[in-house]
């Protein structure tokens, strides 16, 4: 890493202290900062706990967007496309590809430290993104280690190890700071390992507890994977953080792991300071086809039929929309949001009863979704004014193949798309039932954001960035980014002025209103 | 919400384009044919390369390549399975691979990767061992955690009168194909899983369209590119050519839906039978 230039850090810590006297000079985020993110703020993945990526921001609104434009463009000069979601802290931007993490100031997109450490070890799909926490950055690297950098110059802290990768272990996600503690997951597929949650000092960076979705590889007609690849959401008055668990291994063969396969495709409860397991909702029970239960669970209060609800919500990759409560686990509601055909039905949990018929088999099964899934790593939003969760979905179907040749280890098995759509989805909170759809074109990666002034804010399958009104779904705004979208919007006001941050390929975009010059 | 001054048509059929772009697991083409007799097939001694080459190889897939193609390059999460690419193998010393790893395949999500000569060679080194391995050997496939393939024997399970009948019949096919017209010789074309992706969804096909420009001029070509603010289109003169779609009226060639409509409509045994019938058409 270097810095670009000491006098225009100096220059940028000097307008800070002015702008947020709140703020301890670079020393964000606090505890409350984290717990009530301010404005001027998106200090942790989902920008706040709930997971909603909904903002309460409404400089911007249905009615002026269409003037939207370029505040500035940051290129990584990486062909890695960026997947990380941005955090705002202390007026800088924190945000990563595998092996580099970039600081850069918000208000003009101009570069202010750049950390690149190459690993060789470990798959470098992506990452999504940093944590931080009173002036230190954690970072996932590839080599299935957490990496703390001081915030101020990218200067590396600490690094210790996550997980084994020569196991086949790799790490991605973007951690989550709840308390005195830096929770990480581990990532991985093509080996018959065990996931877990890990909690790690954010000053040691000693493991503080691990909780382990699967028992240990070699356990006889047990399951291995729930592999944790996504970050979690926190609620502080149940004190629980609530984590979603990927597919078993085998992947497409289940013959060896007869059962459920508990905690694999689960949302999971967890006490975050000691790592007990307070209840989890198993969303695809006995797995076959890959699909993770680890979108993001948006947590809700609000009104569910007429009562009163602490509400946990999930649009699950194998294609339903899962409302959960969140004291206790119990199943409200269980609703397909596109084309399923893997179930015969739906349990007295609540949970999709997998059809044996549709596991993967020699001569091949048609399945909707595919094996990317109705929807998968792109944030969803709670749009909180309208009551509706708002999705990039994936209509699909594939062939899915599995034989005695292909062993059970790893993968399994084989399995091919043959069609699919992206659709922007508003699925109504409280009945499963779609709203307004809005068509993308191919699948897209872009997530979602919602504003309280009534905008959505995601991007097709071409590429174009897109902002819609929220209560119809109809197209306000667009910009052409001249690459594939993988990455989740956020947003933030800075001396007034409110940003919508956006990536694609290797670039990340700043929008907002036209300003006098 | 529907996209806007476009048909019903148009709306369900923007779907039918995702698919050049999506195809994530496109040309699945196997490069080996396994029969169910496993008859050996005449080829020359395949090239071996330097093991300290293929390691350096094997380390920089695992680091680059793997997540999607599978860490023996036998298929991952997305990616096809390259030791069955027809495109690894016709390729001599990376004169195939190397310009798609250095390029990508932007068209079906793979992103170009900048690495050196060097590095390249030993990537080409690795792939190719692979392949050889997975032709010198089933058993070289198995056993590394990897996506595993589809042969041709796997998808000999229908019926094919009762394909025929699903054909003329139930499945509708015969309202836009007939064997002894486009069909004909199909099986000779395409073979095991391509033919049924193929028969499935043709992911490849590009449909017609027609824009009518404000002038009242209609202008007729192969669909080119569509979002929900522009259409392209290839004409009759080779010319790409597009318009916003604010500006003009346009019509897709609404054929290639009866294959989206007929995805939930299929049983396992449907599909089969089908398999079973078009493999005849020879």
């Amino acid at each position: 890493m270097k810095l670009a230039g000491q006098t225009s850090l100096i220059a940028v810590i000097a307008v800070f202290a002015f702008a947020s006297t709140s703020i301890l000079l670079a020393q964000g985020p606090d505890e409350q900062t984290l717990l009530h993110p301010p404005a001027d703020a998106w200090p942790g993945y989902h920008g706040d706990y709930s997971g909603r990526r909904h903002s309460s921001l409404d400089q911007i609104t249905p009615k002026n967007v269409g003037t939207l434009g370029l505040a500035w463009a940051f290129q990584t000069n990486q062909n890695a496309p960026i997947k990380s979601s941005p955090l705002l802290v202390d007026g800088i931007l924190y945000f990563t590809v595998p092996d580099h993490v970039w600081a850069v100031d918000a208000r003009s997109g101009h570069m202010i430290w750049h950390y690149n450490q190459p690993t060789r070890e470990g798959e470098h799909i992506g990452n999504r993104g940093v944590a931080a926490y009173k002036g230190y950055l954690f970072f996932s690297a590839p080599d299935a280690h957490l990496v703390s950098l001081n915030a101020k110059d990218g200067s590396v802290r600490w690094k210790v190890e996550v997980a084994d990768v020569t196991k086949g272990y790799w790490t991605s996600m973007a951690p989550l700071v709840v308390g005195n503690h830096v929770l990480v997951g581990v990532s991985g597929d093509f080996d018959n390992l065990s996931g877990y949650i890990r909690a790690i000092d954010p000053e040691t960076g000693e493991t503080q507890w691990q909780w382990n979705s699967t028992p240990p590889a070699g356990t006889p007609n047990q399951t291995t994977g729930g592999m944790t690849w996504m970050t979690g959401t926190y609620d502080p008055d149940l004190n629980l953080v609530y984590w979603g668990t990927g597919n078993p291994t085998p992947v497409l063969n289940g013959s060896t792991r007869p059962g459920d396969d508990l905690y694999t495709c689960s949302i999971v409860a967890l006490n975050p300071d000691t790592g007990k397991l307070a209840w989890a909702f198993q969303v695809s029970p006995h797995d076959t086809h890959d699909w993770d239960a680890v979108e993001t669970p948006v947590q809700v209060d609000g009104d569910f039929h007429g009562e009163p609800k602490k509400m946990l919500m999930q649009t699950s990759r194998n294609g339903y929309y899962f409302v959960l409560d969140r004291t206790n686990g119990k199943n409200l509601l269980t609703a397909p949001f596109g084309p399923v055909n893997w179930t015969l039905g739906i349990d007295q949990q609540g949970r999709p009863i997998p059809n044996p018929a549709k596991e993967p088999a020699p001569d091949g099964r048609i399945i909707a979704p595919d094996e990317g899934g109705m929807t998968n790593y792109r944030s969803p939003s709670f749009d909180t004014k309208n009551g509706l969760f708002i999705v990039d979905a994936h209509p699909s179907w594939s062939l899915y193949f599995a034989k005695p040749a292909d062993g059970v280890y790893g993968w399994a098995g084989a399995d091919y798309n043959v069609w699919g759509k992206g659709v922007i989805e508003a699925i109504d909170y409280q009945t499963g039932k779609i709203r307004w759809s809005h068509e993308i074109g191919p699948e897209s990666g872009a997530g979602v954001l919602t504003t309280d002034s009534g905008l959505t804010f995601t991007g097709d399958g071409r590429g174009n960035f897109l902002a819609l009104d929220s209560s119809d779904g109809k197209t306000l705004w667009h910009a052409g980014s001249g690459s594939n979208i993988v990455s989740s919007p956020i947003t933030y006001q800075l001396d007034g002025r409110q940003y919508v941050i956006t990536s694609s390929g290797g670039v990340l975009f700043a929008w907002a209103l036209p300003q006098a010059q | 919400m529907k996209f806007p001054r476009t048909t019903r048509h148009a709306c369900a059929l923007l779907a039918a384009l995702c698919l050049a772009a999506l195809s994530s697991s496109a040309a699945q083409t196997p490069a080996i044919s396994q029969s169910a007799g496993g008859a050996k097939q005449s080829r020359p001694a395949p090239k071996t390369y330097p093991p300290n080459l293929v390691q350096q190889g094997s380390a920089l897939f695992r680091q680059d390549c793997s997540f999607c193609h599978g860490r023996d390059a036998g298929g991952g999460e997305s990616g096809p399975d390259l030791t069955r690419s027809k495109l690894v193998a016709a390729d001599v010393d990376g004169n195939n691979i190397g310009p798609v790893v250095r390029n990508g395949r932007p068209d079906k999500g793979m992103p170009p990767f900048d690495r050196s000569d060097q590095q390249i060679a030993s990537l080409v080194a690795f792939i190719h061992t692979q392949q050889n391995n997975a032709l010198a050997s089933a058993a070289g496939r198995r056993g590394n955690g990897g996506r595993r393939g589809v042969d041709a024997s796997d998808l000999q399970t229908g019926n094919a009168a009762a394909g025929e009948q699903y054909f003329e019949g139930a499945g509708g096919c015969a309202a836009c194909h007939s064997p002894s017209g486009d069909l004909a010789g199909v099986a000779s074309r395409y073979n095991g899983l391509e033919l049924e992706q193929q028969m499935l969804y043709p992911r490849h096909a590009r449909p017609k369209v027609s824009v009518t420009l404000a002038s009242g001029e209609t202008v007729t070509g192969i669909l080119g590119y569509l979002d929900e603010f522009t259409v392209g289109l290839i004409d009759s003169t080779d010319t790409y050519r597009s318009w916003r779609i604010s500006d003009v009226q346009y019509k897709i060639d609404p054929a290639l839906n009866a294959h989206i409509e007929q995805l939930p409509k299929y049983t396992d045994a449907d599909i089969h039978n089908l398999m079973a019938y078009l493999q005849k058409l020879r």
